[in-house]
């Protein structure tokens, strides 16, 4: 009878430690949902046979600062002048650079714009003539992972006045193909 | 003394009547007993919260919660609690935060240990990091001194290569959906 007793107790305490055991634990989910969707990117880099850019750089909005130039007095490592006999033309290569992800597009589309008219001075991205007017496209087959370089050059005619500040923006827009 | 015997019964029954009609309304009030008995167990349980740096939560406050990234890139524009904290040239990491509250009852317990696996194979493409640990589908330590009865924040990475579809990169513009099973356990 007692042997009985304590059989009967120890199997009372084994489904207690048993019990206790498995609730200690809790387990949930947690369903996690994403869309990927491919991209590209355009950052301007300074070209090594170019004006270092001065600002901005590994970035999509960067400056690129020509200094005093002139159309015979000495002129900044980088840039490249030539002259005319009513203008002169100085240009600085800069690189593009267009990356892809999650995209099969084989290639880009490369446009410029200038941010605001300039009725004086001339200005070239890649030798193609960009204004404000409208997007001007600078390649139709830019390929991506690479530095390309599209100089950019601004005609300044004789008559303007020594001294005079020629600023603007170039707006570049990159499409996938 | 029959006739008489039966006077008598009938008398009885009919005080045995009256009895009962008298006894009637004191029936409308019943009572009685009932035995509870109550099992004091101990346990714990898990809920996931949002957070409020991270995604709003489908299903905040139970055990069985989801996560919405939205429509994530390396360089277009992320939903709100979503960031990205890299982009290298082969895959780009957009993050999000979600809080785990796990409570316990009658435990000397402490702390808790947080596990977590996936339920199934990573989707091409992807994987899934909790606090910097990439997830299978095998249990992954998370945390191991949980504190109770506190949400407690985790990073949610997706680390998404960004390889072309077919190329070894994810399926795109179509939702991405991957169950993460967590687990609590008492130290």
């Amino acid at each position: 009878m007692k042997k009985v007793m304590l059989l009967t107790i120890f199997a009372a305490l084994m489904m207690i430690s048993s019990a206790a055991v498995a609730q200690t634990t809790a387990s949930g989910t947690l369903t996690v949902t994403a869309t990927v969707t491919g991209s590209i990117n355009l950052v301007f880099n300074s070209d090594a046979s170019g004006l270092a850019l001065s600002s901005g750089a590994g970035t999509n909005a960067a400056t690129l600062a020509f200094g005093n130039v002139s159309a015979f007095g000495a002129i900044s490592a980088g840039i490249v002048r030539s002259t005319t006999a009513t203008n002169f033309t100085v240009s600085s290569a800069v690189d593009v650079l267009v990356t892809k992800t999650n995209s099969a597009s084989a290639n880009y589309t490369l446009k410029a714009q200038l941010g605001s008219a300039d009725a004086v001075n001339t200005w070239t991205v890649g030798g193609v003539a960009v204004t404000n007017a409208a997007q001007s496209t600078l390649t139709a087959t830019g390929t991506y992972a690479a530095n390309s370089n599209f100089p950019v050059a601004i005609t300044v005619p004789f008559t303007t006045a020594s001294g005079t500040l020629i600023s603007n923006t170039i707006n570049y827009v990159a499409t996938a193909n | 003394m029959l006739k008489k015997y039966i006077s008598i019964m009938r008398g009885a029954a009919l005080a045995a009547l009256l009895m009962c009609g008298a006894s009637l309304p004191a029936q409308t009030t019943a009572s009685g007993v009932i035995n509870g008995s109550l099992n004091n167990t101990s346990g714990i349980a898990i809920q996931f919260d949002s957070d409020p740096a991270g995604v709003t939560l489908g299903a905040a406050g139970t055990n069985a919660a989801t996560a919405n990234f939205g429509t994530v890139s390396a360089f277009g524009p992320l939903a709100a609690g979503v960031t990205r904290p890299s982009v290298t040239a082969t895959n780009f990491t957009v993050r999000t935060i979600f809080d785990v509250q796990v409570t316990s009852g009658g435990l000397t317990s402490t702390s808790y240990t947080l596990t977590a696996n996936l339920a199934a194979a990573t989707p091409s493409g992807m994987s899934y990091k909790v606090d910097a640990i990439t997830l299978t589908t095998a249990l992954q330590t998370i945390q191991v001194n949980g504190s109770y009865n506190t949400d407690i924040a985790h990073n949610l990475d997706l680390v998404i290569l960004t390889a072309a579809p077919g190329a070894g990169g994810p399926a795109v513009n179509t939702p991405i959906t991957t169950t993460i099973n967590f687990t609590a356990t008492a130290n």
